[in-house]
């Protein structure tokens, strides 16, 4: 499985990721219960929801909790009885088809395909988990349409093949539906391939909670930041584009559990990663200095 | 009688030949003189007079006045001094004997004041000002008659030079010279010391070429100027005056008004410093003068002394570079004379924080939160009195607009900080949101047994259920405030007979619970609130000096402001205390809310109104120290001591009644406010809260729920209006504004008292303020100055009126090929959005042709190409373009009219000329139907034609018009918004644009760059359609040069550029050229010589722009 290991480091083939360790997740609502429903129905999951709230991280629990022994599909009798691999492509602006279905490539005796990452867990009955789908260009979108409904199918065209998927396979994509514009919505014709879940950003009892888990800090200051995250969200459209994202917040948490100061941790990892707007920037810091010491 | 002498006897027959008058003083007189003359002496008197009255022919008259004068300076003078005297009555007689009449009638009065070898000057002083005419005699006479009240007021030196003056000033003017005479005895007595100053500033005057006619307006002001001027200081501020006229710049009078105006707002202790700097500046610059010590106040109001000095050199800087940006440094109209001002002060203007704590407090609010200068809700009369005092109303945070208590800027804002919080709190914690509905989480709740059940409102079975079944009142018809109420803090507050002490004891429990709540979560800022605090602690006054219930309340409000020992009681009354101490406390424990405060305040309340309200004496006080604990439970009488509530009324009534007899018992006063916790009047921000959901059911075509006369009656009652303050302010009044601020209908009258259209300001009048919604503030260039003349122009949003939609249908009709056309051309602009890019290292297929050739280099053994991929890129178009419409009063002109350019030039600076002007130049407009086509009709055209274009491309786009009138009122009309989509309201309002005023075009440019800048484009365009150079009221330097019009516009358009947007200005003005190329420089404009090709060109001049 393991194809190179070094010493600090190790590699893995695309489709062969498997999530071993159980990675922390503070539902906020049922949303493990739809997933694992959509998934026993392999029905295409968009997860919706802004930067940093918690989406891939709930995807890679999604694909742990799937692979143990004991998960619904195991107990439902499914096929597989091994592990959940987890294909994460991340999308961007010249994201082509031939980057998810693969390519051509020139080696000694002439051309040889290389499979890209989406047939690769067609193939293996993986996730697939296209973070931020927005950012691809349609004409990418329009090829995984008959991946998503009940065809389940990959055409390779440049081949000549389909490729039907296995079970195991689902399509995952996360989408932020808030800081892009008009330009980049998503296609009526993609979005109503998928069921939605729509993620926010935790209440401060909740975030605190995370906070303390992740940043590794006392539960006072964890509470602490989960206020500065509220307040600073409030200036969402004020001023800010985005809020501040948990993950900010894990870092400014990070910083302060390594014993930099809190105003200074939050300074760097919450007000000047937000905004170069000196205004603004005073602003947060303004908030921040109230509530930290 | 003695035997007469013959020598006298000759002298009367002489006299007898005279007009019997001269006889007759003669007669008179001789009495008198005979006693104190000797008889060789009384002849040579008598012997003068003859003289005099022998002199001409109506030299009679003097020697009657030289008759009855003598006598009473006899007195004065000894025979030896008598005779020069009446000698130089006898020369000036010669001169004129009018002159010499009222020397005469002057010399008893005057006399007293001189020394005798003066009087010989002092004639001199007048036969000086005689030159033979009858303006001058007059003015001589003049002299000789207010003698008597100018010597108390001066030395003969400063007289003589005065005359001096007078004689100079006669050269010019007759009539002036005798003004100022009159004038000069009531200016004198007030000049002091500094009377030769004066002396020598008019004396300028006289001398200075051509501003002599100012010398009267120096007599007017100077007198009155000078007293504010500290006494020994006075030589000093006319010293300035005089060197001012020297320099030959004029304007010595408003120096005289304005200057002392400044310095008298001083501290006295202030003007030598200051008038030391002015001396420094004036060698500089003379005009600088004027606006420096007008200012003076205001910035000496921000910053010390020493800093003055600091701010007055960096000026002195500007000022030896550039006269002009000198100058409005100290007009305190440059940006960075403010900077400068700020840099150096150490206190907070709210003005410059105002975005800052804007986002801070809507940050701890979570909703949108406006900041206003407290000032601004006094001003709108709806309740709220102090202009230094926070306050929140709705979401807008009123707060003080200077914090300048403490020594550095850190701390002050740190100060303002507090005061915000503890504001935004009041929102965030719950203040507002008191429901009589909500149960008490500490204490057992009291309200039920005491407020009268709710029984106005929508829900009125949620009132009927009291625990003692009241039965709920069954009549639902209008609903009086007696038997119910609008707001459940009016409720609440209704149950106490004492509200004004009711309010002052919930406002300490509540702010307890605020406080103690900050501190608890915002950690941070707990160190700058525990000095606030302290501070406040510090400045309160003596509880001892207070009677029995304002000092329970007094103790309260330090409790609830840290303090923990010491605190003096009355000792009967220190264990009632102590349990109010817990009361206290306890509201501040962790998961308290609004409803504890209230209950707590209820439980203190009948505590202190079963005290006396006498004065305590010294020897009953004591200091007890209270001890961290909030435990409680309410004593077994609870419900006893609640009659409280109910006796005291009758008790009131009662008292009312006897007191003048009096008991002793005063009647309650409040303690200080504790100033960073501000103006808390939950009452009202209910009531207002109400007021606007009544008036939003009521659009939606509910019943209004509230009657004028209600709210009247229920002002009257609230505790949170100051009773008697302000006379003005009648609860009628309020009432008025209340209604108007939630927007409440009024009757046609009285809502039209508001701003109209054109509210006048001054063009001097410095930076303004956007205050009304939908307003912005801009700054101006002005290019002399070099600098920006901060917060200058208020920008004012509105939407075009919709008109009808069968203007666009015709236009659309009668352009029907044209629009073909243009929508053909644009619409191939479209598909030119993918490309094919060959030979890329990695893409989404290989490029054939480069495959081959690879494979061919492989098998050769060459290096491998890697370059052998093609995809297609990815064109967009991204374009934001923003339509300015000129629409002032020109656009109205008919289009083939020979256009004079002169009247361009020609606006008048004075308001009212400007308007008739403008009414002129608008002409036939009223007119219903033309048939003449206007240039304004051109620019609807061309925006329906380019409206067609742009559609057919998908650009984002928007459609402005603006005009206006002075910089607070410049109009800015949304024809299509930037983010709206087009629509039938759109075509509506293109129907509707027409010629209105002026063309401030800077500020409607950086408003449009404003609005370019929210919108994510990769390309944006600014398009300024226009028809002639920008002009506007007070758009100029003291309304001569137009350029300061074009330079102001130039530099918003290269704002604009350094922002990324493209601007172009295309302009039907055929004399534009000289203009458009200052105000254009390198950037893109055109001017259409043929104006009817405006629709054609338009679109054309857009796609070459863009494409």
């Amino acid at each position: 499985m393991v194809q190179a290991k070094g010493p600090g480091f190790q590699t893995l083939q695309i489709e062969e990721y498997v999530v071993e360790k159980e990675p922390f997740y503070v539902p906020m609502a049922n949303e493990i219960e739809l997933f694992e429903a959509a998934y026993q129905q392999q029905i295409p999951v968009l997860l919706k929801g802004p930067t940093g709230c918690g989406k891939t991280r709930f995807v890679e629990h999604m694909a742990y909790r799937l692979s143990q022994p004991s998960s619904v599909r195991q107990k439902n009798g499914g096929a597989e009885t091994s592990a959940v691999p987890l294909v994460t492509v991340a999308c961007h602006e010249d994201l082509t088809a031939s980057d998810l279905v693969g390519r051509y490539l020139i080696d000694a005796d002439g051309t040889k395909w290389i499979d890209g990452p989406l047939t690769r867990a067609v193939k293996v009955g993986a996730i697939c988990y296209l973070d931020e789908i927005v950012e691809t260009r349609k004409d990418t979108t329009v090829l995984i349409h008959p991946l998503t409904d009940h065809r389940r199918i990959l055409p390779i065209e440049k081949q000549g093949l389909l490729l039907e998927a296995s079970d195991g396979f689902l399509l995952v994509m996360s989408y932020n539906p808030g800081y892009q514009s008009a330009l980049k919505d998503l296609k009526h014709s993609t979005r109503q391939r998928f069921i939605s879940i729509e993620f926010a950003y935790p209440v401060a009892e909740v975030e605190a909670k995370i906070l303390e888990h992740e940043a590794g800090i006392s539960a006072d200051i964890a509470m602490s930041l989960a206020k500065l995250g509220e307040k600073i969200r409030n200036l969402k459209d004020h001023g800010l584009q985005e809020g501040s994202s948990t993950r900010l917040l894990i870092y400014a948490g990070k910083l302060m559990s390594q014993g930099v100061s809190a105003r200074e941790a939050c300074q760097v990892a919450i007000v000047w990663a937000l905004s170069d707007d000196v205004q603004v920037q005073r602003s947060m810091e303004e908030v921040v200095s109230s509530i930290f010491e | 009688m003695a035997e007469q002498d013959p020598r006298l006897e000759s002298i009367e027959r002489e006299l007898s030949q005279f007009p019997v008058a001269v006889l007759q003083a003669y007669n008179t007189a001789s009495e008198k003189a005979s006693v104190l003359l000797s008889e060789e002496d009384l002849f040579t008197w008598a012997d003068q007079g003859a003289a005099i009255a022998r002199q001409s022919v109506r030299s009679w008259e003097a020697a009657t006045e030289y008759f009855s004068a003598s006598i009473e300076v006899l007195p004065f003078l000894s025979f030896a001094n008598f005779v020069p005297w009446s000698q130089n009555g006898l020369d000036l007689c010669q001169a004129s004997p009018t002159i010499a009449a009222a020397y005469f009638r002057a010399s008893p009065e005057t006399l007293p004041h001189l020394r005798p070898r003066q009087v010989a000057g002092w004639s001199e002083l007048g036969r000086s000002l005689a030159k033979g005419t009858w303006k001058s005699t007059a003015l001589s006479c003049k002299f000789f008659e207010i003698s008597p009240q100018l010597f108390p007021s001066m030395t003969f030196l400063e007289l003589e030079r005065f005359i001096r003056f007078i004689d100079i000033l006669s050269q010019r003017s007759y009539d002036l010279a005798t003004e100022c005479l009159e004038l000069s005895h009531s200016v004198f007595p007030n000049l002091g010391d500094s009377r030769d100053s004066f002396i020598s500033l008019v004396t300028t005057l006289a001398d200075a070429n051509g501003n002599w006619r100012e010398v009267k307006d120096c007599f007017e002001v100077g007198g009155r100027a000078i007293t504010k001027v500290e006494r020994s200081q006075r030589a000093r501020f006319l010293g300035l005056a005089e060197r001012l006229s020297r320099s030959g710049e004029g304007g010595v009078i408003s120096f005289l008004r304005e200057g002392s105006q400044g310095l008298g707002e001083l501290d006295q202790s202030a003007h030598p410093v200051v008038l030391t700097l002015g001396e420094a500046l004036i060698s500089l610059s003379p005009a600088a003068i004027a606006p420096f010590l007008a200012v003076v106040p205001t910035v000496l109001a921000r910053v010390s002394p020493p800093q003055l000095e600091l701010w007055f050199a960096e000026g002195i800087r500007l000022l030896t570079e550039n006269q002009d940006s000198g100058l409005a440094f100290f007009k305190l109209e440059s940006s960075f004379s403010e900077e400068m001002l700020d840099k150096l002060s150490a206190g907070v203007e709210l003005s410059r924080v105002k975005e800052v704590v804007g986002m801070y407090s809507r940050a701890l609010a979570g909703n949108d939160m406006e900041i206003a200068p407290a000032q601004e809700l006094v001003d709108k009369g709806i309740g709220w009195v102090s202009g230094n005092h926070a306050t929140i109303e709705g979401n807008t945070l009123y707060l003080p607009a200077l914090i300048d208590g403490a020594s550095t800027k850190d701390e002050n804002f740190a100060k303002l900080k507090v005061i915000a919080t503890h504001q935004v709190v009041h929102q965030e914690f719950g203040s507002f949101g008191f429901s009589y509905e909500h149960p008490s989480t500490l204490f057992r709740d009291l309200r039920p047994l005491v407020m009268k059940p709710k029984s106005l409102g929508n829900k009125p079975e949620e009132a009927a259920p009291t625990p003692e079944g009241e039965a709920a009142p069954e009549d639902t018809g209008p609903v009086s405030v007696e038997t119910g109420w609008v707001t459940d803090m009016q409720g609440f507050f209704d149950v106490f007979p004492e509200r004004r002490m009711a309010l002052d004891i919930f406002t300490v429990t509540e702010d307890s619970r605020l406080d103690a709540r900050v501190a608890r979560e915002y950690r941070g800022i707990k160190r700058s609130y525990l000095k606030v605090q302290a501070e406040s602690l510090a400045e309160r006054s003596p509880l001892e000096e207070m009677p029995a219930q304002q000092g329970l309340v007094e103790f309260l409000i330090r409790i609830s402001l840290g303090q923990r020992d010491k605190l003096p009681v009355a000792s009967y009354l220190a264990d009632e205390a102590r349990k109010m101490a817990k009361l206290v406390l306890r509201v501040m424990r962790v998961g308290s809310t609004v409803e504890d405060a209230a209950e707590a305040a209820l439980r203190i309340y009948v505590f202190i109104a079963g005290v006396p309200n006498h004065s305590i004496p010294s020897n009953e006080w004591t200091y007890i120290e209270i001890p961290e604990d909030d435990e409680w439970e309410d004593p077994e009488d609870m419900e006893e001591m609640l009659k409280r509530l109910d006796r005291k009324e009758e008790e009131q009534e009662q008292q009312e009644q006897e007191s003048s007899e009096g008991e002793g018992e005063e009647s309650y006063e409040s303690p200080q406010d504790v100033e960073y916790r501000g103006e808390f009047k939950p009452e009202l921000v209910q009531l207002l809260e109400e007021m606007k959901d009544a008036q939003r059911q009521q659009n939606e075509g509910e019943p209004p729920q509230l009657t004028r006369e209600m709210l009247e009656e229920l002002l009257a009652q609230s505790a949170e209006l100051e009773q008697g303050g302000d006379a003005d302010m009648d609860t009628s009044t309020t009432a008025k504004n209340l209604m108007r601020e939630v927007g409440m209908k009024l009757p046609p009258k009285e809502s039209a008292q508001g701003q109209g259209p054109f509210v006048h300001v001054e063009d001097e009048g410095g930076p303004l303020e956007a205050v009304e919604p939908h307003t912005s503030v801009y700054d101006e260039w002005d290019f002399r100055a070099g600098d920006y003349r901060p917060r200058w122009c208020v920008v004012r949003e509105k939407v075009m009126t919709e008109g009808d939609v069968g203007y666009w249908d015709t236009i659309l009709q009668t352009n029907a090929n044209m629009i073909a056309e243009i929508r053909r051309q644009f619409e191939q602009v479209r598909p030119e959005t993918f490309r094919k890019i060959r030979r890329l290292p990695d893409g989404e297929e290989f490029d054939f042709d480069a495959l081959v050739e690879a494979m061919i280099d492989m098998r050769l053994g060459l290096s491998l190409p890697d370059r052998v991929y093609w995809r297609r890129n990815k064109l967009d178009r991204d374009v934001a373009v923003l339509f300015l419409l000129d629409m002032s009063a020109s656009t109205g002109e008919a289009i083939d009219e020979s256009r004079g350019g002169a009247d361009e030039w020609d606006a008048p600076g004075n308001p009212v000329d400007y308007m008739l002007w403008l009414r002129n130049r608008r002409g036939t407009e009223g007119a219903p139907r033309r048939t003449y086509k206007r240039i304004i009709d051109l620019e609807k055209e061309a925006s329906i034609l380019l409206i067609q274009a742009l559609e057919a491309l998908g650009d984002k786009y928007g459609i402005y018009g603006f005009s206006g009138y002075g910089r607070e009122n410049v109009e800015y009309y949304t024809i299509k918004d930037l983010n709206e989509q087009m629509s039938e309201k759109v075509q509506r309002r293109i129907d509707k644009i027409t010629p209105l005023h002026a063309t401030r075009m800077g500020p409607a440019i950086r408003h449009s760059i404003k609005k370019l800048d929210e919108i994510d484009a990769k390309t944006k365009v600014l398009f300024l359609i226009s028809d002639g150079r920008p002009q506007d009221r007070g758009y100029s330097r003291e309304g001569v040069e137009k350029e300061y019009a074009v330079h102001d516009t130039r530099k918003a358009l290269l704002e604009g550029k350094q922002k990324g947007i493209i601007p172009f200005c295309l302009t039907v003005d055929k004399a534009g050229h000289d203009y458009l190329k200052t105000m254009m420089g390198d950037m893109g404009y055109e001017i259409l010589s043929d104006i009817s090709m405006l629709p054609q060109r338009l679109p054309e001049l857009y796609k070459r722009l863009t494409v």
